[in-house]
C-alpha cells in the first residue's frame, strides 16, 4: 500500500547557474554577435560628419573587419571564461568579463596596428596612440552597454520564470486548514480511546500532506490518486461516523493513467464539506468512473442539503483550481462540469488517458 | 458543576468527556449531537455550563446559543471551534469564551473556572457574526424561538406560513397554531428574504404557501394560503409583486 504512493517524480529542469552572461559558445549566439557587430560597424562608418564618399565604403569594410574581429574574439574569450565566471558572484563576474573584453579590445587594436604597419599603411607614433585610446574609449562605453543589457535581460528572465513557478505553486492543491484541524482533533480523541485508529489516521494524514507538498510537476497514477481519496475518506469517516457513506464504482478506470496529485481529493473534500457535514442525517457520496475511448471520466455526486443551497465561494475556488491544474497538465481535452439540482450536486471531471509508457496508453 | 457537551462529532464529545473527567471539575450530565437536542437537554437537565460546538448541521452553535437566551435561567456557554471561524472576532470583542480544537486541558480548566452567563448583547453580537453570508447554514436561522410557559418553543422556519405584526409583537403562524415572538418584521424580512414575501405593511407570507389571489370586494385583494383557512389582505402597493410571483 505504502509503496504504491512512492510516486516516480518527473525530474525538474536541470539546475542552471545563475550567471547573467549568456553562453557565447552556441551557434545562435555567435550569429547574434556577428549581426550586432555589423550594426555597430555601420554606425561607426555613418558617424563622421564629412559627407559620404567612395572612401566611406572602403572605411566601412575596414571598420567591419576590425569590429567583427574584436567582437568575435571577445565572444570566444567569454565562451572559454564562462565556466570560471559562473563560480563568482554576478558583480565579480561582470567586472572580470568587462576587464577581459577591454584586454581583448586592446590586444586586437594593437594587432590591427601591426598588420597595418606590415602592409605598409603605417602611421605616426602619435596616430598609434590615438588609435588605441579612441578604440578603448569607444569599447569602454559599448562593452558596458552590452553587459548592462545582458544583466537586465537576465533579471527579466528570472522574474518571468519565478512568476510562472509561483503561478503553478499557487495552483498546487492545498488541503484545507479546516480539514487539518478537524483531523488533529480526531487524532487527539482517538489517542485515548483507540490508539491503533489514531495511528492509522496519522499515517493517512501524513500521506495526504506529503502529496500536497510534493513538486508541482509531480504526476501520479490514477490508482494512487484513488488510494489517496480512500485515505482521505477514511479520516473523515472517523470523525463523521455513520453520517458519511461512500459508494465506489471505479473498476472501469485504468490504473496506470497519469494525473496531477490530489486532482480528485479536493472534490471529495468539497462533497464532504458541502454535502455531508451540513446535512443533519448525513448522506452518501458516489464516485463513478468510466473510460470512454481515450477519455477518462470521473463523477462525484453528493446530496445537496437544503441549508447549503447557497453555494459558497470556497467551493468554486476548489473547482477552478482542479480545472486549471488539469488543463495545465494535459493542455486540451479536460473539463470539470457541474450538474446540480435541488437534491444532488454532481461534479464531472474529464481528462485524457495518458500513461508514463506511451505504448501502453490508450490515448497515445 | 453540571456540564452539557454539544458536538456533532462523536470523537470530539468523547475527548471532552475524558478531559473533564481528568480535571475533576464537574460532571458531564449529557451529550447532544445537534442544536435542537442541546436545547431539549438543557431544558430537561438544567446544566450550569454548555460546551457548544459552533459548526453543526441544521441548527449551529451560534443559533443554539441565541435560543438559549430565552430560557429563564440560561446556562453559561463556552463555544468550541476548529479553525478559522468567522465568529472568532465577535468572541474577542464580546469577551465570550471559546476553545480552539483540539482543546488543551489547561485552557479547558481556565474556561470552566471562568464560565459565566452571557448577556443578550453578547449573544446578539456573536449571532450577528454567525449570520454572515458565508455561513455554512446559508446565513439565516433555521428556527425561531419563543418563550412559552418558561420553556423554549422552537419553530422550524420552513414550517412557518406567515408573520403578522401587531404593535410590539409578531405573530408566527404555522399549520399547528400561532406563537408570539419579540422581533421586528423588517429584520425578519431581511433575514428570510428567500423564503418570505411582503404582501402588506404588516405581513410576510411564505412563498411556498401562496395558493391563490382573490378579490375581497370593494377593490381589495387577499391571498389563499396552503394548509390554513384564513385569508390575508394584500395591500395595493404589494399587489403587482404578488401577482408576478403567482404567475412565475
Amino acid at each position: 500500500m505504502t509503496s504504491a504512493l512512492n510516486a516516480p517524480k518527473v525530474p525538474t529542469r536541470p539546475s542552471r547557474d545563475d550567471l547573467f552572461l549568456p553562453d557565447f559558445c552556441g551557434i545562435r549566439m555567435v550569429f547574434a554577435v556577428v549581426v550586432i557587430a555589423q550594426l555597430l560597424a555601420f554606425l561607426l562608418a555613418l558617424a563622421p560628419l564629412n559627407g559620404l564618399s567612395a572612401d566611406r565604403w572602403r572605411e566601412l569594410g575596414l571598420i567591419s573587419l576590425f569590429v567583427q574581429w574584436a567582437a568575435l574574439t571577445s565572444a570566444g574569450t567569454l565562451c572559454l571564461a564562462r565556466p570560471h565566471l559562473a563560480r563568482l558572484s554576478n558583480t565579480a563576474a561582470g567586472l572580470i568579463a568587462y576587464l577581459l573584453m577591454m584586454v581583448v579590445l586592446a590586444a586586437v587594436s594593437e594587432a590591427a596596428y601591426h598588420v597595418m604597419e606590415t602592409i605598409g599603411a603605417g602611421h605616426s607614433a602619435y596616430w598609434h596612440v590615438h588609435f588605441l585610446v579612441r578604440n578603448l574609449a569607444m569599447g569602454a562605453i559599448i562593452n558596458a552597454l552590452v553587459l548592462r543589457y545582458f544583466f537586465v535581460q537576465h533579471h527579466w528572465r528570472r522574474n518571468v520564470r519565478a512568476e510562472s513557478q509561483a503561478r503553478l505553486q499557487a495552483l498546487q492543491s492545498r488541503i484545507r486548514p479546516h480539514f487539518l484541524f478537524n483531523s488533529m482533533n480526531t487524532i487527539a480523541s482517538l489517542t485515548r480511546s483507540d490508539p491503533a485508529q489514531a495511528e492509522a489516521v496519522t499515517e493517512n494524514l501524513a500521506d495526504l500532506f506529503r502529496m500536497s507538498l510534493s513538486d508541482v510537476l509531480n504526476r501520479i497514477t490514477l490508482a494512487e490518486e484513488l488510494e489517496l481519496c480512500r485515505r482521505y475518506l477514511y479520516i473523515e469517516a472517523q470523525r463523521l461516523g455513520e453520517r458519511l457513506s461512500v459508494h465506489w464504482d471505479v473498476e472501469a478506470l485504468p490504473d496506470d493513467a497519469l494525473v496531477p496529485p490530489l486532482t480528485l481529493q479536493p472534490l471529495l473534500e468539497n462533497a464532504v464539506y458541502h454535502g455531508i457535514e451540513p446535512a443533519t442525517g448525513g448522506g452518501r457520496i458516489d464516485i463513478t468512473g468510466r473510460l470512454d475511448g481515450s477519455v477518462i471520466e470521473v463523477d462525484i455526486t453528493n446530496p445537496a442539503p437544503a441549508a447549503a443551497t447557497q453555494r459558497r465561494n470556497g467551493n468554486r475556488l476548489a473547482l477552478d483550481n482542479t480545472r486549471q491544474r488539469l488543463s495545465a497538465c494535459f493542455g486540451v481535452g479536460t473539463a470539470v462540469n457541474i450538474d446540480a439540482d435541488e437534491a444532488r450536486y454532481r461534479v464531472e471531471v474529464r481528462f485524457p488517458y495518458l500513461t508514463a509508457d506511451p505504448q501502453a496508453g490508450g490515448g497515445a | 458543576m453540571n456540564i452539557l457537551v454539544v458536538d456533532d462529532e462523536r470523537p470530539a464529545r468523547e475527548r471532552l468527556r475524558n478531559l473533564i473527567a481528568e480535571l475533576g471539575l464537574g460532571e458531564v450530565v449529557g451529550e447532544a449531537a445537534t442544536g435542537r437536542e442541546a436545547l431539549e437537554l438543557t431544558a430537561r437537565l438544567d446544566p450550569d455550563v454548555l460546551l457548544l460546538d459552533i459548526r453543526m448541521p441544521g441548527m449551529d452553535g451560534l443559533e443554539t446559543a441565541a435560543h438559549l437566551a430565552k430560557l429563564e435561567r440560561p446556562p453559561a456557554v463556552i463555544f468550541t471551534t476548529a479553525y478559522g471561524d468567522y465568529a472568532l472576532r465577535a468572541f474577542e470583542t464580546q469577551a465570550v469564551d471559546y476553545l480552539l480544537k483540539p482543546i488543551r486541558l489547561d485552557r479547558l480548566e481556565r474556561a470552566l473556572h471562568g464560565a459565566r452567563r452571557l448577556n443578550r448583547a453578547q449573544l446578539g453580537a456573536v449571532e450577528e457574526a454567525g449570520r454572515e453570508p458565508d455561513h455554512p447554514g446559508g446565513g439565516a436561522r433555521t428556527h425561531l424561538s419563543a418563550r412559552v410557559h418558561g420553556d423554549i418553543r422552537l419553530i422550524p422556519i420552513e414550517e412557518v406560513i406567515y408573520f403578522q405584526a401587531d404593535q410590539k409583537y409578531v405573530t408566527v403562524r404555522d399549520s399547528t397554531g400561532q406563537v408570539l415572538i419579540e422581533e421586528a418584521l423588517k429584520s425578519l424580512e431581511e433575514e428570510f428574504a428567500e423564503r418570505f414575501v411582503r404582501i402588506h405593511r404588516n405581513a410576510l407570507v411564505a412563498r411556498r404557501a401562496l395558493e391563490g389571489l382573490e378579490r375581497a370586494g370593494n377593490g381589495r385583494y387577499q391571498v389563499r394560503l396552503e394548509g390554513i383557512e384564513e385569508r390575508l389582505e394584500v395591500s395595493r402597493r404589494h399587489l403587482s409583486g404578488v401577482r408576478r410571483l403567482m404567475r412565475g
